[in-house]
């Protein structure tokens, strides 16, 4: 894709400089696909409606701790991915099993789908969106989901994650991923044990690749938010003689009030919260090492144990020959001894992804709010 | 916080039902609160009309307590109005509700929309038939303006209340009853992501990091001050007339807003919080970066 596109922008390059004989066979991007319409553009942005944003927003709120996940829907078109809408899936309940909850969800897709296409709405699914607390989002049911999306979808569909507690603390988060041909391959051929990993170099910072986002609203859409952030002048009475109390004034009418959350400094709590989840992934961290651990002791315990045995047998065979006896048949011993399988590094791989997204919320967290108490005491000291 | 022009409108309120025979009624609505999810997928749902349509309707979702109804969504359904009827696709309401209630079954049916600001014959045919999936609660109507008549898109919520002799559907008075918005502190965030969209020129945003938001909120801030300051001095001088309004909000402000922080709150402050703040930020950057070497340990045999 990175070639089609370094192809097109050397084509489009001496163009200027010679425009009486543009070469014929070059098509502009834009127009490979009038010509043919699976030609690959690729994607370079995505691009996210309002009534997108806030129906993430919603869903994500109204669920909070837990994660949810919902379909985007909206259409490619030049290399901009525009969601227009989207809309949450129903999340197992406890103790529903897996195989009973997957379908109930793609049957309550099919027939959202089917709706939504009444009432002239996008139905075209290109991706789906995923809350998250903290900033630890990578999980092994997010790679499989994206997995299965980029296989089925036209141009790989994309992953949208929100973090919520951002959001609640004024600063809105929203990312959008797909995944690396190198996890892709991984995934493909389900090899996530140290050979593989080796051999793709693959680790928790290149399973995802993200991609440039954008707001954009329709039309109407930014006047009806212009008319709501106007403040509005109300036809009360003027000659206001001096007042008893704020409440006898006439109300200021602006239903979009800034109230800058962002500026709050207390964010103790956030980081408490963020730590414990820290030492948690820590611990499982741990067991999953010992677990690993345990497993190479076991290889190696099966391993000298076949080592031994084929020494004994040769060892045996040589007498045997030396007495003028016919040898013993070589045995395979992979039958013998079962050599257990090298276990896989991917959830392990996935802890640390986790471990760095907290760590670095806390980072931006930390950050911003030692830059808050500095400005603080610079105010108060300069008053 | 109300939304569009204030109306000069007297809102009539039933009496409270506290008399023995309506002692199990439901409280009446004083007040009805829309989230701003609730009317951009109205919006959305108009652009997407047909084109021969005029209006577009739907179902409101939300909640109520103690005579508050809370708007907190909204979805299209089909319906056509042609000069002697109008019909609504009930079987579409049917699937939507029930595909809406298993992702939230707290949000029940509240009322409909519409768009365009008249009220006529067929808006109380359909209030007739939402005021019966509602019962025993009344059903509310609210009105979004999309043709801007006053200026511009106002939104308006009313009630139903039978008129006449002998009672028809046909046959009721909407009474307007006020309208605020509500927005929770996630959903701020997002409209102010919206509102730089709609106010930059190219209509386009970017999520910003958050030191960058910091920023851009601290130049906000000194904007307002310096404007409240230039007004004072103004006023100060004399050049300016002051009105006793503005000066009851400040004082106000001023005053509400607690104790300034001051000399010794904000050592206290620094004391208290900034030596657990870089602490956690030592702490947090350790992790990043053992976590980057074990991950790279990790692929060396």
């Amino acid at each position: 894709m990175a070639a089609a596109l370094a192809a097109s922008q050397a084509a489009a390059a001496p163009a200027p400089a010679a425009p009486v004989q543009p070469p014929a066979e070059v098509i502009p991007a834009s127009w490979a696909k009038l010509v043919d319409s699976e030609a690959e553009i690729p994607l370079r942005v995505v691009q996210l409606d309002g009534l997108a944003v806030m129906k993430i927003m919603k869903h994500s709120r109204d669920a909070y701790p837990s994660a949810v996940n919902g379909i985007l829907l909206g259409l490619d078109l030049d290399g901009v991915m525009e969601v227009s809408n989207c809309f949450p899936l129903p999340q197992g309940r406890e103790g529903e099993e897996e195989s009973t909850a997957r379908p109930s969800a793609s049957k309550y897709q099919a027939s959202m789908l089917r709706s939504l296409k009444e009432v002239h709405g996008d139905d075209n699914v290109v991706g789906f969106y995923q809350s998250t607390a903290m900033g630890a989002f990578l999980s092994q049911s997010f790679l499989d989901l994206q997995a299965s999306h980029q296989k089925s979808l036209r141009h790989g569909g994309i992953a949208l994650v929100h973090d919520v507690s951002r959001t609640a603390r004024g600063n809105t988060s929203l990312k959008a991923f797909r995944l690396t041909q190198a996890f892709l391959q991984a995934h493909k051929a389900k090899k996530f044990n140290v050979q593989g990993l080796i051999e793709r170099g693959l680790t928790f910072s290149n399973i995802l690749e993200e991609l440039p986002l954008q707001i954009h609203n329709t039309p109407l859409l930014d006047a009806f938010l212009l008319t709501l952030s106007q403040p509005t002048v109300s036809p009360t009475p003027t000659t206001l003689f001096p007042t008893a109390s704020l409440s006898d004034l006439p109300p200021t009418n602006q239903p979009l009030t800034p109230t800058f959350p962002i500026l709050n400094t207390a964010s103790t709590p956030a980081l408490t919260h963020n730590l414990s989840l820290v030492l948690d992934t820590l611990d499982d961290y741990n067991q999953e090492s010992s677990n690993y651990a345990y497993h190479q002791r076991q290889i190696a315990r099966e391993k000298t144990r076949a080592d031994a045995y084929t020494a004994k047998r040769k060892e045996e065979n040589a007498q045997r020959v030396r007495d003028g006896l016919p040898p013993l048949p070589e045995e395979d011993v992979s039958r013998l001894f079962k050599i257990p399988p090298e276990p896989s590094r991917f959830e392990s791989m996935l802890l640390l992804g986790q471990l760095d997204g907290y760590a670095k919320t806390l980072e931006d967290v930390t950050g911003a709010s030692m830059v808050k108490m500095y400005a603080a005491k610079a105010g108060a000291t300069a008053a | 916080m109300s939304l569009g022009r204030p109306s000069q409108a007297v809102f009539l309120q039933p009496p409270a039902a506290t008399s023995a025979p309506f002692a199990n009624r439901p409280s009446p609505v004083t007040s009805v609160t829309v989230h701003p999810i609730a009317l951009f997928s109205i919006l959305d749902h108009y652009l997407r009309r047909d084109e021969k349509q005029d209006r577009v309707i739907g179902t409101l979702l939300g909640s109520r307590q103690d005579g508050e109804v809370e708007v907190k969504s909204a979805f299209a359904v089909l319906h056509a109005e042609t000069t002697e009827r109008v019909a609504v696709d009930m079987d579409y309401h049917r699937t939507m509700l029930e595909l809406h209630q298993r992702i939230n079954p707290r949000e029940v049916i509240v009322g409909w929309y519409s768009t365009g600001a008249n009220l006529n014959t067929y808006s109380a045919l359909i209030q007739g038939f939402y005021q019966h999936e509602t019962a025993p609660h009344p059903a509310i109507h609210l009105s979004l303006d999309t043709d801007a008549t006053d200026g511009q898109l106002g939104v308006k919520t009313y009630l139903s209340a039978p008129v006449g002799v002998t009672p028809k559907l046909e046959n009721c008075v909407f009474t307007p009853v006020p309208c605020t918005l509500r927005y929770t502190n996630v959903e701020k965030g997002g409209l102010d992501l919206l509102t730089n969209a709609a106010s930059s020129s190219t209509h386009l945003a970017h999520p910003e990091r958050e030191m960058e938001e910091l920023e851009k909120a601290i130049t906000d801030v000194v904007g307002m001050l310096d404007r409240v300051l230039t007004y004072v001095q103004a006023v100060l001088k004399g050049e300016r007339k002051g009105d006793p309004a503005i000066g009851r909000y400040l004082l106000d402000t001023l005053s509400a807003e607690g104790p300034a922080l001051g000399r010794k709150g904000a050592e206290a402050l620094m004391g208290s919080q900034l030596q657990d703040t870089i602490m956690v930020s030592y702490l947090a950057s350790l992790v990043r970066s053992q976590v980057e070497v074990s991950s790279r340990l990790a692929l060396v045999t």
